[in-house]
């Protein structure tokens, strides 16, 4: 039997059984795959530090007759998120881009697109340094999932928002001017989406000059989690974590 | 799926929330407790009352003790200024097992961990702080499992302590006795490269 093989993003790993680790994979080949490695627990050797969360790996497994369960052969480590410094703030920040693919990535359907970014942005995603890949990271995701409404014109009544503030709202599915937003909406300020549109146009790479304070574009990222919570029909667990960093 | 009595029924529930028991192994259990002698079924039931009734956490360094302070807390022959910083009870047992270790504990019960929401606020150290400040400790050993989660626990309590003058250590990470360099993963071999030592 030969075994197929992905490059792949560990996303979580769960106790199971004795040794056995269920394993869900973001893989190149086939989207998110949910696995057992056996033994993995107590017999470190096979998988050593490859199934740490948020490893870009590439992973060798196969499917077993009738279940959903594939079978997790082994994993060479092609990046381990351990080789450089994890603090506090970047392992809340890894768990939240393990977060987002898991709760937004449907099983067994692959995405050449997300995979890609999601390799460079934890390439990015160094200690000190974590605001402007996230920004990036949710940005992107919540528009390749098909999630993003339009940036530039009010939802209500189509008016170009350009230079002025924008508001959102829990309850509707875009931006509003000012006559138009609802009772305790938000604010995205212009310059949050004049970032927002840059990124559309340049790789991550090419931010990442100087790291962002904590107050960068924090109203963008908190309009994007919204949309996330509002389509998952639940909150961000990690979400919550990063807005008390 | 064999219907069990009442009674039976309830123990196998009960045996099945044990971790690594699955049905099969809980009816075993229950059938062995059931042809035990009452004696025998009566001591584990008062093993099982015994241990929730007399353990708690050691005041000091939250280990699970029967007595406050536990036993290496009040031990004359370790070094009290020496504690090793780990995430489980559980792995003191590792770390005594070397005999090398003398000096004593602080247990976390856990580690960083943003997808459980356990943040900073959440982790077990305010008797540690404790003990750092009122100067009582020279050395602390960060025993934290070599995770990403892990990892940035010893960070967090590194930086915590540091203007305390106190001296944090982490324990080394790196190529396993008796294997084989070979085999080692990428990031276990630059870790071992890291944590190298002059000979
Ligand atoms: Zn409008
Ligand atoms: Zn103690």
């Amino acid at each position: 039997m030969s075994l197929k093989q992905s490059e792949a993003i560990v996303l979580r790993t769960y106790p199971l059984r004795e040794a056995d680790l269920l394993v869900t994979l973001f893989t190149r080949a086939e989207g998110k795959v949910k696995g057992i490695a056996r033994s993995a627990k107590n017999s470190k050797r096979r998988f050593g530090g490859a199934l740490e969360p948020l490893t870009w790996v590439r992973a060798y497994y196969d499917d077993r007759e009738g279940q959903d369960l594939a079978r997790l052969d082994s994993c060479d480590i092609l990046e381990s998120p351990l080789s450089t410094t994890v603090d506090y703030p970047r392992v809340v920040a890894l768990e939240h881009v393990a977060e987002m693919l898991d709760e937004l990535l449907p099983d067994r359907e692959a995405n050449d697109a997300i995979f890609r970014l999601a390799v460079s942005v934890l390439h990015q995603l160094r200690a000190g340094s974590i605001w402007m890949p996230l920004t990036y990271f949710q940005l992107w995701l919540v528009r390749l999932v098909g999630f993003l409404p339009e940036l530039g014109t009010c939802l209500a009544c189509g008016v170009a928002l350009s230079g002025s503030l924008a508001y959102y709202h829990a309850l509707a599915d875009g931006l509003m001017c000012v006559q138009h937003k609802r009772l305790a909406s938000s604010k995205l300020a212009p310059e949050s989406r004049a970032l927002a549109e840059q990124m559309f146009r340049a790789p991550v790479e090419s931010f990442a000059e100087e790291p962002w304070a904590p107050s960068q574009c924090a109203d963008l990222r908190r309009f994007l989690v919204q949309i996330m919570e509002r389509h998952i029909e639940k909150k961000l667990v990690t979400a919550g974590m990063l807005a008390r960093l | 799926m064999t219907r069990f009595a009442e009674p039976m029924a309830r123990l196998i529930e009960e045996l099945k929330k044990l971790p690594g028991v699955g049905g099969k192994t809980a009816q075993r259990f229950a059938f062995h407790i059931l042809r035990a002698s009452d004696e025998d079924a009566e001591l584990l039931a008062e093993a099982i009352r015994e241990v929730k009734a007399s353990l708690r956490l050691c005041s000091i360094c939250n280990n699970i003790t029967d007595v406050d302070p536990c036993t290496y807390c009040t031990s004359a022959t370790r070094n009290q200024r020496l504690v090793c910083v780990v995430e489980e009870p559980t792995n003191i047992a590792a770390i005594e097992k070397t005999r090398h270790y003398n000096g004593v504990y602080h247990v976390l019960h856990g580690a960083l961990s943003p997808l459980h929401g356990i943040g900073p606020e959440q982790l077990r150290i305010t008797n540690l702080a404790k003990r750092v400040e009122s100067a009582c400790i020279d050395e602390l050993i960060v025993a934290t499992n070599p995770t990403i989660e892990g990892e940035a626990t010893a960070t967090y309590l590194s930086r915590l302590f540091k203007s305390s003058g106190v001296k944090v250590t982490r324990i080394a990470t790196g190529v396993p006795v008796g294997s084989d360099i070979e085999y080692a993963d990428e990031v276990t071999m630059q870790k071992a490269m890291e944590g190298r030592r002059e000979l």
